[in-house]
């Protein structure tokens, strides 16, 4: 027996009527769904950007501290950090010193100079501890 | 035009041509995959999803090798894929009685004979793929020691064992079935 030969004679399959209209109705179908997805993933990743982009910005806005250029100065001069202008200091931040001066006694001692003009000039912004007299 | 052109045209997105390669293999690929499969339905299903393949894949398409053995490899693992979920599937479920009624209803393509056809396609499909595949394609559908080789990624020598061994275990599967008085020819 030659089994070989009876297997070339098994019948062959064929492909059925429509075939090539079936493969090319699913590849246009898998192009379109290929776009797709394509297009959502290109929106997802643009939508996660400007998340982190906003999340950023608040975190920016609200949570990190502020620093103005002269308190960047101080931190690599190694000192405390400035505050910035025009914001309260606290209490802890705040050095009280008291100085007793009798202005009449200066103002008399100096009268008998030549005029000279004192101009009381505040010289730095960072200059925030009240010197209460 | 010859099947390289045509590749390098599918390359380009040419439908035309690819409608062109799917005309020439259509019936091949369908008979590769039911002999393999046993189930028409299943080896349409599969060879249409061979083609899309080789659409979306034609990029790594290199004309070092037929084009015929290229389709061939795409069609063999995903044919392989298939199986082997179906066995996972069988394992887990009852699918099984149905398949097995399934493919008794298949296309039938064989001729109206016989016994021995009938046992020839039982004793085929009980075969291991492992030695299945090479047979099928040594003896059914042509190909060379070399290009079987090519298809199925492995070395020669192990394909020209595999053929050997396939044939002899046929052999053995349609002896036993003649002793057993189940063929009449």
């Amino acid at each position: 027996m030659d089994e070989l030969e009876i297997l070339r004679k098994l019948g062959r399959a064929h492909a059925p009527p429509g075939f090539e209209q079936r493969v090319m109705a699913q590849l246009s179908l898998r192009k379109r769904s290929t776009r797709e997805r394509r297009r959502a993933f290109g929106l997802s990743l643009a939508g996660a950007f400007a998340s982190l982009l906003a999340v950023l910005v608040l975190l920016n806005v609200f949570v990190l501290q502020k620093k103005t250029p002269l308190g960047l100065a101080d931190n690599e001069r190694g000192y405390y950090p400035a505050l910035g202008i025009g914001s309260k200091p606290t209490s802890e931040q705040t050095i009280p010193v008291i100085e007793t001066l009798d202005y009449a006694a200066e103002i008399r001692s100096r009268s008998a100079e030549p005029g000279v003009i004192y101009l009381l000039e505040q010289v730095s912004d960072t200059a925030i501890k009240e010197i209460k007299y | 035009m010859d099947e390289h052109e045509l590749m390098r045209q599918v390359q380009e997105g040419n439908e035309m041509a690819f409608g062109q390669i799917i005309t020439a293999y259509k019936d091949r690929i369908v008979n590769y995959l039911y002999q393999f499969t046993g189930d028409y339905q299943k080896a349409v299903e599969l060879s249409q999803e061979t083609f899309i393949r080789v659409y979306f894949k034609a990029n790594h398409y290199r004309p070092i090798a037929p084009l015929s053995s290229w389709i061939y490899a795409i069609a063999t693992n995903l044919a392989r894929t298939e199986m082997k979920k179906a066995r996972r599937a069988s394992l887990v479920s009852l699918d099984d009685l149905t398949t097995h009624e399934f493919q008794d209803n298949a296309y039938a393509t064989d001729p109206p004979d016989s016994g021995l056809i009938k046992n020839l396609r039982e004793a085929l499909n009980s075969l291991h793929p492992r030695y299945r595949l090479p047979v099928i394609l040594k003896d059914m559908e042509g190909f060379s020691q070399e290009e079987i080789a090519e298809i199925l990624k492995k070395p020669v020598g192990t394909i020209k064992a595999r053929i050997s061994r396939g044939r002899h275990f046929l052999k053995k599967r349609l002896e036993k079935a003649l002793d057993g008085g189940r063929l009449s020819a």
